[in-house]
């Protein structure tokens, strides 16, 4: 069974401290929400685990599969199975979604062997439908000109196409009105297969009525603070972030 | 025919093994072979008088020819280097060093069985008569200076279409030759069009009569194989009223440590209403200068596009341009350059607008990897008098590496207010974001730099062929390599 | 002195003989030695440079036949009756040249004299600020093709404004400078040297302009502008010369970091006239808006060469030269952005737009960039248009008549460059010489 472990993860962007000690393990299949509010580090850690060369891990490690990941370039953490849903996805201008996914893909494969072209267009095709994305959307460049939400789903499909074994999916939600969400929630939902772990970047409860997850995090200033369950989540929508910041002052004093 | 010199130890080197199985004249690895040829036909070393009338008795030439190459001989010499605008490094090439006509023979051959087994190896090699079977109506071979092979598909020939090694035609056709020849390129243009109206050998002559469209291209494949050699080819095309015409061509040449010489002339004629196509993917080795003089005339409602994508050489200087002689003729440029480490490619598009309601574009895209350096260079022209012209341009180059370089040179002259002239440039990197993006999708950084450069040039290459969009592609990753981390 | 260099030939400088400069240097005898010797040095440079050859690149597209330098006098004949333009705005102070001879001005308030400020003719600064004056003249090469010029006003000049603004010293009113050509045929050669300290803060207006507007002239002016760390300097100049006068303008301009520059060049007058700017960004955050609005009318031919040297990084340039053309005038815009290899992240803009207004009006443009480093945003555009059909059409189907019109949209096609100055009177000021240039 496959295992992300994050131990003890302290990241640094510049000077500053921003993720000052998380652990967390996420079996295969589980779904783990992160909770927390804004500027309390939840897209650092993301990021730094996809190893984004502008944040420095300054301590601890992140295991997959009992193979510390922090020495592998980006690309290598993607092929070994990791993938990280932007908040944010960036542009490639003149590269369609085909292409695109297909050249992720055949690096997989290596030098040796070439994708087959037709099974990748089943699959693709299959997949999009799955994700009730118009197939003329191939054709496209990767997120140029995209909406919102377009962008987001362009992200699921890629995460589809691409098997990891765990997927960091960060703010997903954020920028899409309720039909988006759920037609992306729904995309999800059917890659919960039992193969798939998800962490679940979220400021939000609302992502969660459509995602249930397995497990409740709440992150602020760089450490989880609290873990449950759904249940959490609720609680902390209905009493708000403050809640959770009286509670730590209270514990620390 | 006796030799001029007694220089015709050529030392050629055994073939050098590399895996080839792409499109003729675009992957530079395939390119970078030669085998040994003995050669019958030699002028030897160095430039003169006697070099030219060499050239002319070797092709058995009437006086009129033999007095335009000597006219121009003269025009050439009496030229400076263009060193006042172009760069300082066309002075390292040593003309006198140079061989200006070597050959086994100027008659091609029409099978592929009768070409000489030594010359027929290099372009089995490079896939010639594969994609002619293929793809193409006809196929052209030159090898050094005459056309080894020749041949256009009958179906096409029935059409009333000449496809001819220009040397051929200047004998079998006199009359349409002599009418267009140096017509829309001057023997004074430049000093390299001067060279090449001095020592001319081989390139295409086309001609398609009027309502003829021409279904499959027509191409042509130029090889360069013997060091200190200087292939100067001259094409004329000539379309007739309300005919189509799509002509490709492909260069290679093997790496030499010397340098080699390309400087050809390419005239093109456009009749009333008629359509050509010109495409052009060169891939030279890094030792070639590469300084071609090339221009079409387009007459009433006629257009003319030039695909030209510019790889490898030392130096590359070209610009493509149409001269828009008739009423609503069009022209249009499309050029793609890459420039790698000790390359310039110095290119670019000339629009002379000289009648009313005339339309140009140009669209040009550069990329420059480590040192290479890629220069943009228009000319956009609406003298008095006229009503009604448009032009756009457009110029964006990638930077790739923090040391590369890139230049925009552009000139635009309008006379008369009742134009609209626009031109944008702009120049770009790939972004980190980007890169981190494709990354996380597990390319290595090596291939997301390559499919962003595809995706830069996706737009243009989507205009080629098929077959030469695929291999472009491929060139590009292989130009890539290397040029992160 | 008897070492002068003979000329090439007498023909090709024409009224600027041996003669010519050693009757120069014993009007300016009584000043301080160093500056007689570099008036030599820059006199001998003037003889040993040719004149713009055709098949110069830097002068492409000029008519440089059209450069001839017989057409003009030497002799200065300050005409004491002629009245410096009064003041339409509120000035710091004011400086007024004829024929290159200083005239009485609005001088410079003793409260700004307290703090520092030099406003001067350059024939007292380098009496009085001799050591500043000498480490700021003529520091930064001329080199866009009209260096012969340059070293030509360097020898010759008398006439012209020495600003200096400590540090810190921030002045909102202008310093203006009028440069006034009087007589057929007046030789002037115009020099201004402005130098802003760290966080110094002063706009400076330059008028150029002659008393008869049809008489033959001849202008060869410099001007150095130098803002020093953080500082804000905003130069307008109005060209106005005489419709038969060949003119040389010559600007250079040094931005050091964080310092801002705002320049404005309104060109009108001349014959011929060749206007050639250099903005060189040199530290960090350093930023040059290069503005020029030009109306070409009649025969005139209006030069313009630019580069905007990117030497640091973090620096950033806006060009935007918009010209309007009637008749069978010219114009030619040739600008370069040049990025050095170490000025990563440099943000440069260089736009030139013309609007051609009759059949024979001809713009050429050569926008170029030569960019070595790749973190860059840098992009240029030129456009040669016509006044829009359906503009007119509306505005007409409004009772207005064609020729209002069509100077209507003339305003708006500059008013995007007028917008950017700051001082509402300045821009009063600059509309009404346009609107007066248009009518005549």
């Amino acid at each position: 069974m496959s295992q992300l472990i994050i131990q003890d993860l302290k990241v640094s962007i510049g000077d500053k401290p921003v993720v000052k000690g998380l652990s967390l393990t996420v079996n295969q299949g589980e779904v783990h929400a992160i909770m927390g509010p804004n500027g309390t580090g939840k897209s650092t850690l993301a990021k730094a685990i996809a190893g984004h060369p502008d944040y420095a891990i300054t301590g601890g490690d992140v295991l997959l599969d009992g193979q510390s990941v922090l020495a592998m370039q980006p690309d290598e953490r993607a092929r070994a199975g990791l993938f990280l849903a932007f908040q944010y996805p960036s542009e490639v201008p003149g590269v369609t979604i085909a292409n695109f996914v297909r050249a992720a893909l055949q690096a997989r494969l290596g030098e040796s062997a070439d994708l087959d072209a037709t099974s990748y267009y089943k699959k693709l095709y299959e997949k999009m439908d799955l994700l009730k994305i118009d197939r003329k959307f191939t054709s496209r460049a990767v997120n140029e000109g995209f909406s919102g939400g377009e962008k987001k789903r362009c992200e699921i499909l890629q995460m589809a196409m691409l098997e990891p074994k765990f997927s960091m999916m960060d703010e997903t939600d954020s920028g899409l009105d309720i039909d988006a969400l759920r037609i992306v929630a729904d995309g999800v939902n059917k890659l919960r297969t039992g193969q798939l772990g998800i962490v679940l970047i979220t400021h939000y409860q609302r992502l969660l009525n459509y995602i249930v997850p397995d497990f409740v995090h709440v992150m602020y200033d760089g450490r989880i603070v609290r873990s449950g369950n759904k249940d959490l989540a609720v609680e902390l929508e209905a009493r708000g972030y403050a809640w959770v910041k009286k509670e730590l002052a209270a514990a620390s004093a | 025919m006796s030799q001029i010199t007694d220089s015709d130890t050529l030392t050629t080197a055994a073939v050098e093994e590399t895996a080839a199985s792409s499109v003729a004249g675009i992957d530079q690895t395939a390119g970078d072979f030669k085998y040994d040829v003995k050669y019958d036909f030699d002028a030897g070393s160095g430039l003169s008088e006697r070099t030219v009338r060499y050239i002319s008795d070797v092709k058995k030439e009437d006086q009129w020819i033999r007095d335009f190459r000597l006219n121009a001989l003269r025009t050439f010499l009496a030229r400076p280097l263009p060193t006042h605008w172009a760069t300082r490094d066309l002075e390292n090439i040593n003309f006198d060093k140079i061989r200006y006509y070597l050959s086994q023979g100027t008659k091609p051959k029409r099978t592929w069985d009768e070409v000489p087994a030594d010359i027929k190896m290099t372009f089995e090699r490079l896939g010639v008569p594969e994609q002619e079977r293929r793809f193409l109506a006809g196929v052209e071979a030159q090898f050094d200076s005459e056309a080894a092979y020749s041949n256009i598909k009958d179906a096409v020939s029935k059409q009333g279409v000449i496809f001819l090694n220009s040397s051929e035609a200047l004998r079998t056709h006199p009359e349409i030759f002599r009418r267009w020849f140096g017509k829309v390129i001057p023997t004074g243009d430049n000093k390299f069009s001067a060279l090449n109206s001095a020592v001319f050998s081989g390139g295409s002559f086309i001609y398609v009569p009027p309502g003829v469209k021409v279904l499959h291209p027509l191409q042509a494949y130029f090889r360069i194989n013997a060091e200190n050699f200087g292939q100067f080819e001259r094409t004329l095309i000539i379309v007739d009223e309300g005919s189509e015409l799509t002509y490709m061509e492909g260069c290679t040449a093997p790496k030499f440590s010397t340098s080699t010489l390309h400087s050809a002339v390419v005239e093109l004629v456009a009749l009333k209403g008629a359509k050509i196509q010109y495409i052009t993917v060169q891939n030279w080795a890094p030792n070639v200068y590469n300084l071609v003089t090339k221009r079409g005339l387009a007459h009433e409602e006629a257009e003319i596009k030039w695909i030209d994508c510019n790889i490898g050489s030392r130096l590359t200087m070209k610009y493509p341009g149409v001269v828009l002689k008739g009423r609503k003729s069009r022209g249009e440029v499309i050029s793609i350059a890459l420039a790698n480490d000790g390359q310039h490619q110095d290119t670019g598009a000339k629009m002379v607008h000289a009648a009313d309601e005339t339309t140009s574009s140009i669209v040009a895209k550069s990329i420059s990897v480590g040192q290479g350096r890629s220069t943009y260079r228009g000319l956009v022209h609406i003298p008095r008098h006229l009503k009604g012209c448009k032009n756009n341009t457009e110029c964006d180059a990638l930077l790739i590496n923090t040391n590369s370089r890139t230049d925009t040179y552009p000139a635009i002259t309008v006379r008369g207010q009742d134009h609209a002239v626009q031109h944008e440039a702009s120049v770009s990197k790939v972004s980190d974001e980007m890169i981190f993006y494709m990354q996380s999708r597990g390319l290595t950084e090596a291939q997301a730099m390559s499919l962003a450069v595809n995706g830069f040039v996706n737009d243009l290459v989507s205009q080629f062929p098929m077959e030469y969009s695929v291999e472009l592609k491929r060139l590009i990753d292989l130009e890539m390599e290397g040029s992160v981390g | 002195m008897s070492a002068l260099p003979a000329l090439q030939t007498p023909s090709v400088n024409g009224v600027f003989t041996s003669d010519a400069f050693a009757s120069h240097l014993a009007a300016v005898g009584h000043l301080p030695a160093w500056w007689l010797d570099l008036k030599r040095a820059a006199w001998d440079r003037f003889g040993a440079l040719p004149l713009p050859g055709r098949t110069d690149e830097l002068w492409r597209f000029s008519t440089v036949a059209g450069i001839k330098l017989n057409r003009c006098t030497l002799a200065e004949t300050p005409d004491a009756g002629f009245p410096i333009p009064p003041a339409v705005f509120p000035c710091a102070a004011t400086l007024a040249f004829l024929n290159n001879r200083a005239l009485a001005g609005e001088a410079l308030s003793p409260e700004l004299g307290k703090q520092g400020v030099i406003f001067c003719p350059i024939e007292e600064a380098v009496v009085h600020h001799a050591e500043l004056f000498q480490s700021h003249f003529m520091a930064q090469a001329v080199n866009l093709g009209s260096e012969k010029f340059a070293a030509l006003n360097a020898a010759l000049t008398r006439g012209g404004a020495f600003l200096y603004v400590p540090r810190g010293v921030e002045i909102e009113t202008p310093f203006v400078v009028h440069h006034v050509a009087a007589g057929d045929g007046a030789a002037v050669f115009p020099h201004t040297l402005a130098i802003l300290e760290d966080t110094a803060k002063a706009t400076l207006v330059e008028n150029f302009l002659s008393t008869d507007p049809a008489g033959a002239g001849f202008a060869a002016g410099v001007n150095d502008l130098f803002a020093g760390p953080g500082a804000q300097l905003t130069y307008v100049g109005v060209q106005n010369w005489s419709r038969d006068t060949l003119a040389f303008q010559l600007n250079s301009t040094v931005v050091q970091r964080d310092a801002r520059v705002l320049s404005l060049n309104v060109h009108l007058g001349g014959r011929q006239a060749r206007h050639e700017s250099h903005s060189r960004l040199q530290g960090p955050g350093a930023f040059s808006e290069m503005l020029a609005l030009t109306v070409a009318q009649g025969e005139q031919e209006f030069d313009q060469r630019t580069l905007q040297s990117h030497q640091a990084p973090n620096t950033g340039s806006n060009l935007l030269y918009k010209n309007a053309l009637l008749d069978r005038a010219r114009t030619i815009f040739s600008g370069l952005i040049i990025v050095d290899p170490e000025a990563q992240k440099t943000d440069a803009y260089q736009s030139n737009r013309n609007l051609l207004l009759s059949d024979e009006a001809e713009s050429n443009a050569l926008p170029g960039l030569e960019i070595q480093a790749n973190d860059v945003r840098c992009t240029h555009g030129a456009t040669s248009g016509h006044v829009d059909a359906e503009q007119m059409f509306y505005l007409e189907s409004r009772g207005i008549a064609p020729s209002a019109a069509r100077e209507l949209l003339v305003f708006g096609f500059f008013e995007e460059v007028l917008a950017k100055l700051e001082n509402e009177a300045l821009r009063s000021v600059l509309r009404e010489s346009i609107k007066a240039n248009l009518k005549t």
